[in-house]
């Protein structure tokens, strides 16, 4: 059985400890290279991870490579020698771009992930060289060593296809990792409003689901307290100008809205309503779905007595 | 030339105690030194841009090879023990992030004093919130007395030599360098 097999592959890969210490050295040297390029802070941040889409770039540019070495092998097949060479260098092109927010990516990730990450992006390399070769080849009209080296590049980039695919569904890498259940529907006591500091977040359980809850310019917000990303405890993170920090990767998070500012999380973090009564807080789960436009009264409830 | 002052922290000349000690101690005897050189930051004001510098750098050096005894000695024989290893090594990379824009900004302006801000918080939030109020408690239920014992030693032993090191010293002293230099 075929499953059995790949399963066996990906057991193997997790479960080796020797891909830990080039990984960890990897991601040290792109955090090098992204804090001195200004990555880290700035705006090619949020935009490599994808935030601006609410969804994970690198899966999809991932396609470019796939479809365009996969038309080239149809066109090698068909004879077509320079149209071919010309969806190898498309393939390269989309190849490169995939690499850029795949390490991205994947210098977020936590252990069996990574070391699956490791392997997928390490063999995915091969492959660019392999066909980075055969672009050259063909340029100067050696067609058949173009051609032998993309039929060896082919099953690299189908192989480390599935390690992609097992980081997406059985490691949930770029998948929103909250609860979104809908729960607690109606408001729900969960700390006396004079325990809540100013600026300090503070955790709370409302019926089942962790919340955070932070006072911001006599405001209330409450957010679940778990990051999109992978989950870490936003009410270890901290505060700055109406947003949250993620202590495990730092993402941003707006306050009013849980839109994330700059990832690794793409998604936003789960609002909840907040209001003060009888010298309680108490919370609801916002509706995800709201018939009024955003900035409403109904998505921002909010009761706060002096 | 100006001359670079005199080393802040007494530390590095303190003859190392006698009696030995559990692993989890030996880093939170580390971290209250992070802690210090962290306070003596936020009390030095804007007007002694070279002090404030210059302890920026120390706390560079010191936060760093923080990370490098804790992620070669600590956190690989720990892995078994605790689930929370892999989010404290992605807590480093927070903290080396936020070092690189302590290091980058100007110590006469206010962009400094913001992210010496975050940089404390950051640092509580590891030091604190995750390691000493979470970890190390689990770690000192679950793991063999011995070994952590074998592991604050090993750590103690690595952390002088790494401060002694003239190599260490060199890469990290370029790698402020490169950061301020690259600095916008």
């Amino acid at each position: 059985m075929a499953h059995r097999a790949l399963d066996r592959m990906l057991d193997a890969i997790e479960g080796d400890g020797r891909l830990d210490r080039p990984g960890h050295r990897l991601e040290q040297g792109l955090a090098f290279t992204e804090n001195l390029l200004g990555v880290t802070r700035g705006r090619a941040r949020g935009l490599l991870h994808g935030v601006w889409l609410g969804h994970p770039v690198h899966p999809f540019l991932t396609d470019v490579p796939i479809g365009s070495w996969t038309m080239a092998l149809v066109l090698d097949l068909t004879g077509q020698k320079r149209a071919a060479r010309t969806a190898v260098g498309v393939g390269l092109a989309g190849a490169l771009a995939a690499a850029v927010t795949g390490l991205h990516d994947w210098q977020y990730t936590h252990d069996n992930a990574r070391r699956v990450g490791l392997v997928h992006g390490t063999l995915n390399a091969l492959a660019l060289g392999l066909y980075g070769w055969s672009w050259w080849q063909r340029g100067r009209e050696r067609h058949l060593r173009g051609l032998l080296a993309a039929l060896l590049g082919y099953p690299l980039i189908m192989v480390s296809g599935y390690l992609g695919g097992a980081l997406t569904y059985n490691h949930r890498i770029g998948v929103d990792q909250t609860d979104r259940r809908l729960e607690p529907r109606r408001f729900t006591r969960v700390l006396a409003e004079r325990d809540l500091t100013d600026g300090r977040p503070h955790r709370a359980r409302a019926g089942g689901v962790d919340v955070v809850l932070v006072r911001s310019d006599g405001r209330i917000h409450a957010l679940e307290d778990a990051c999109p990303h992978l989950g870490g405890p936003l009410s270890q993170g901290w505060l700055r100008d109406g947003s949250i920090t993620c202590p495990w990767h730092g993402s941003a998070f707006e306050l009013h809205s849980g839109e994330s500012l700059n990832g690794p999380a793409v998604a936003a973090a789960p609002c909840f309503q907040t209001r003060v009564r009888d010298g309680w807080i108490e919370v609801r789960r916002a509706p995800t779905v709201v018939g009024a436009p955003p900035g409403s009264t109904l998505v921002h409830q909010q009761e706060v007595r002096p | 030339m100006r001359r670079r002052p005199q080393v802040l922290t007494e530390v590095r000349e303190a003859p190392a105690p006698p009696e030995r000690e559990k692993a989890t101690r030996v880093l939170v005897e580390h971290h209250e030194v992070l802690r210090g050189l962290m306070r003596r930051l936020l009390e030095t004001p804007r007007s002694e841009p070279g002090r404030r510098r210059a302890l920026a750098d120390e706390l560079f050096d010191e936060l760093r090879m923080h990370e490098m005894i804790e992620e070669d000695v600590f956190y690989p024989a720990m892995r078994d023990v605790t689930p929370g290893i892999a989010a404290a090594w992605s807590e480093h990379r927070q903290l080396s992030d936020q070092l690189a824009a302590l290091v980058r900004a100007d110590p006469r302006s206010g962009r400094f004093d913001r992210e010496l801000g975050v940089m404390h918080d950051a640092l509580e939030s590891h030091a604190h919130l995750d390691e000493e109020r979470q970890m190390f408690p689990e770690i000192e239920r679950f793991a063999d007395e011995d070994l952590l014992v074998e592991l604050g030693d090993r750590l103690r032993d690595r952390l002088a030599r790494l401060r002694s090191s003239r190599r260490t010293r060199t890469l990290l002293r370029l790698q402020r360098a490169l950061l301020r230099l690259t600095a916008r």
